[in-house]
């Protein structure tokens, strides 16, 4: 044998600065001189925003300084978040796949360090370009936060979120970088993401679905929101703060900064474990069955823990802050609101369509493909076994399928059972088929669409999803918006399409009256008819599925 | 059951249905240099990938240097040297930071250990003057040493190099060769993969022939030439003038077959062991026939394998 060398201790993977993967970016992407001029043309731009808005502010403005100090630290964030997240995922996502275009990834994977400690070095290597040009233009913000006396505390909640939004964001990058093959697409696709999570999301944050907000820092700038401003704007901005819905986790109350750091806390670990899987072993699925069950019941026990609480307080209904902004010109007075009836069909609609497309997400992520279960069965016999583990990739969906059916039936169930309880609907009732309609829909639409995908793969899944999914819905709506007298087949129509599904089930759940009589009297018809449709067409796929897996383990015999 | 460097037992990759590697076992000795030689698609680079953990087979044992590489897979990275068949190099790296990044993953040490060891390797693959070039500016045979380079730096003690020849001109083959001869002279085992058997003949202590996913024969080159190759040799004799009397001489013999005549030069094919073969030549040469030279034309390597991709042709 070779001498032994005489190595050093493995780095342990919260060394970022001893990591090999880290040093190597910070070599290649910290050059001196292409550093030095984006480095130059972004602390311009900071200082720029920083002197221009703060003398203004004292020259033009009059404002004494403490208050002038403190208007540029909105700006500032501005800045310095478009440097760290968007530029940052971007980089991240598209210095991965370039990576492995390159072929040079296999070096790394041939690395002797643990799995984590090289998605450690990926996540802050990459994009550690970026962090040096945030960490450039901090000197300007730490300014304007002493001068304006903002206290230390807020200043170390801000940037502490921050810097947990941005190792977030560059997850994400990281694994669609991962995942996805198009170098271009990584980068657009991950930057896109961020960019809607602060433009689209807290819009829709408004309409009830706060939850989503949490992932980014907005919670916590809000709360905060009173230091960034000068004093005489505080009224304003204090009685703002009380009209942004906040989402108490079953009514706890943990501060903002507490809540978005668990939520984000939560996400940054079910990516590191998807990397990490991937990493560990490439051919594995991105979560094992038991993770994704797992994360699929943590995902609707927080949408519930903060929906339930907005019941009460009227925030959840959309037409709450439509009438808030809107009212006036509506003749309606906010402080006699009253939710409509049409939100209820409404909000818990959309709680069946987001649990369904969740279990459908899920399915998709632990399904195995033929060439996983001729590989499990062969591994399986050569050691003299019969059976596939169920906790295996190469096993089954088809009882974990089960099981997210069960639980999202439980969450949306308590949501249905929540809302009509309420204080604001005490005229409306759950009907007797509620739990019926509510387990088939997340069954029958849980399982065509994971069987299909396990028997037929995912190219013939996406192909069945337009023919089967989006062509009926187009083909009804189009026909319910042409006439009357098309209205009724028009429901039965867009009734085919799994996407309708859950809203369908919502108005069999609550029978509502506030809509075109035929659509009142089509849907609960179509909805069981298409259910009973579908309930056959599961079994069978059941079957299919069954025998198409056995002829697959006789195969490898 | 570890006894050689490389210990192979029924390993198996399938892709799908298609059965790229068929349950081959193999044992390799340390301090060997092992070639593995087959037609495209024979299965070489999928074995090498599973021995190098980058693949996981459907099933099957490996065991590097005693190190169970399914098992104890970050273990064994640290003993395994892998070259890739195309070998990447990153675009925004130069030679010397290249080789350094891996010197440092592999822990060798502090910024100037690690920077010598990365002048030594340069130095064995002649590249030191290039160790500033960026690495995309390097020619493919350049290309193809530097990653040499690469994979010698943590002094793995089992190389598994996927064609590293292909690309290289004549006198850097031979300085690879020695490079190689000498590491497993040190005790390292190679392994490397090559369609050309007369190259790995040259190289390997020890040879294998693999086709579609099964392993033909293995032992020294000799050994799977007389394996592999026609049992019949090609014999030619060169006589004083052209010889009538001699070509009604040769009919009247059985183990004699396809006689041509060329003027004074006569081949025919000979079946029969080298002892027959001795007997026969001490009667051709006192019989009066005026022979003046003799040689034998065994089945060169080149053929062997032509032979095998033939006949996969054929199936
Ligand atoms: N990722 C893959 N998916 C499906 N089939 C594959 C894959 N990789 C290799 N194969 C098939 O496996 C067989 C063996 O391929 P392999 O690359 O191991 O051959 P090789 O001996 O290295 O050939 P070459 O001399 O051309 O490099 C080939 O028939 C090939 O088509
Ligand atoms: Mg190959």
């Amino acid at each position: 044998m070779s001498e032994e060398w005489q190595r050093e201790k493995m780095v342990p993977f919260w060394k970022i600065w001893a990591n090999p993967i880290v040093r190597r970016y910070a070599r290649s992407r910290l050059r001196p001189v292409s550093l030095g001029g984006v480095l130059l043309v972004f602390v311009l731009i900071a200082a720029f925003i920083f002197f221009s808005i703060r003398q203004g502010a004292m020259g033009q403005g009059q404002l004494e300084l403490m208050d002038a100090a403190r208007l540029p630290i909105v700006p500032l964030l501005v800045l310095q978040g478009l440097i760290l997240f968007m530029l940052g995922t971007g980089q991240v996502a598209g210095a991965m796949t370039a990576e492995a275009d390159e072929g040079v990834l296999e070096y790394q994977r041939l690395a002797p360090m643990t799995p984590l400690t090289k998605v450690v070095g990926y996540l802050f290597g990459l994009p550690i370009r970026e962090w040096v040009i945030f960490a450039a233009t901090m000197p300007f913000s730490i300014f304007s936060m002493w001068q304006g006396k903002v206290p230390l505390g807020v200043f170390l909640e801000i940037y502490s979120v921050f810097i947990v939004a941005g190792v977030l964001y560059h997850l994400t990058g990281l694994l669609a970088g991962t995942v996805m093959k198009n170098r271009r697409w990584a980068f657009l696709g991950s930057m896109g993401l961020v960019f809607m999570l602060y433009t689209v999301l807290p819009q829709v944050a408004k309409f009830g679905l706060v939850y989503f907000k949490y992932f980014t820092i907005l919670p916590v700038v809000e709360e905060s929101f009173a230091y960034f401003v000068p004093r005489s704007g505080q009224m304003v901005i204090q009685t703002m703060q009380e009209l942004v819905p906040t989402a108490r986790f079953f009514g706890l109350n943990f501060p903002q900064v507490v809540f978005t750091l668990i939520s984000q806390g939560i996400l940054i670990l079910a990516m590191s474990t998807m990397l990490w899987r991937r990493w560990r072993r490439n051919e594995s699925h991105l979560l094992g069955k038991v993770g994704a069950v797992g994360l699929f019941a943590w995902v609707q026990l927080v949408i519930l823990g903060n929906a339930l609480p907005l019941i009460e307080t009227g925030q959840l209904f959309p037409s709450r802050e439509f009438g808030r902004r809107f009212g006036r010109f509506a003749g309606v007075d906010p402080a006699n609101w009253q939710p409509e009836a049409w939100e209820i069909f409404m909000m818990i609609g959309i709680f069946g369509v987001v649990t369904l497309a969740m279990i459908w997400m899920m399915s998709f992520l632990i399904i195995p493909n033929e060439e996983g279960q001729v590989r499990g069965w062969r591994r399986v016999r050569k050691k003299g076994g019969s059976r596939l583990s169920i906790l295996s990739d190469p096993a089954t969906a088809t009882p974990w399928v089960f099981l997210m059916v069960a639980i999202g039936s439980v969450g949306w169930f308590t949501f249905a059972k929540a809302i009509v309880g309420s204080r604001w609907f005490p005229e409306f009732q759950l009907s007797s088929m509620a739990l019926l309609a509510i387990v088939m829909v997340l069954f029958t639409g849980g399982i065509l669409v994971q069987t299909i995908l396990e028997t037929k793969g995912r190219k013939f899944t996406i192909l069945a999803i337009i023919l089967g999914g989006v062509l009926p819905l187009m083909l009804g709506m189009i026909a319910a918006l042409t006439k009357d007298e098309l209205l009724p087949a028009g429901v039965w129509l867009i009734g085919i399409s799994p996407m309708s599904w859950a809203m369908y089930a919502s108005q069999v759940v609550v029978p509502i009256d506030d809509m075109p009589a035929d659509v009142i009297r089509g849907i609960p018809l179509a909805f069981w008819f298409w259910q009973g449709v579908a309930v056959l067409l599961s079994l069978w796929m059941l079957n299919l599925l069954r025998r198409t897996r056995k002829e697959i383990a006789e195969k490898t015999k | 059951m570890s006894a050689g460097a490389i210990e192979i037992k029924d390993l198996r990759v399938d892709y799908g249905d298609f059965v790229a590697v068929n349950d081959i076992s193999l044992s390799v000795p340390y301090g060997e240099v092992f070639g593995l030689v087959g037609p495209n698609g024979a299965g070489k680079t999928s074995t090498f990938r599973v021995l190098a953990t980058l693949m996981e087979p459907t099933y099957g044992e490996v065991s590097l240097a005693g190190i169970d590489i399914l098992e104890n897979t970050e273990r064994a990275r640290e003993v395994i040297g892998y070259m890739p068949d195309l070998a990447p190099v990153p675009s925004d790296l130069k030679l010397w930071e290249f080789l350094d990044f891996h010197a440092d993953t592999h822990r060798l040490g502090n910024r100037k250990e690690r920077r010598a060891r990365v002048d030594e390797c340069l130095d064995i693959v002649n590249l030191t003057e290039k160790e500033n070039a960026w690495c995309k500016a390097l020619s493919r045979g350049q290309t193809q040493r530097l990653v040499l380079a690469k994979t010698l730096m943590h002094r793995p003690s089992v190389m598994i190099l996927d064609e590293p020849a292909s690309g290289l001109d004549p006198l850097s083959r031979r300085e690879m060769r020695h490079a190689l001869q000498k590491l497993a002279k040190g005790g390292a085992t190679v392994l490397v993969s090559s369609h050309i058997l007369t190259e790995l003949a040259e190289m390997c202590s020890s040879l294998c022939v693999m086709n579609e996913g099964n392993l033909l024969a293995s032992g020294t080159a000799e050994e799977v030439r007389a394996k592999l190759g026609k049992k019949e040799r090609s014999l030619r004799a060169t006589f004083l003038a052209e010889n009538e009397a001699v070509l009604r001489w040769l009919r009247t013999d059985s183990r004699i077959s396809e006689i041509r005549a060329d003027g004074p030069d006569v081949t025919f094919h000979f079946v029969g062991n080298d002892e027959e073969q001795v007997g026969f030549l001490r009667t051709l040469a006192s019989g009066g026939f005026g022979l003046k030279a003799f040689e034998e034309e065994g089945s060169s390597f080149e053929d062997i394998l032509v032979q095998v991709a033939e006949e996969n042709r054929k199936s």
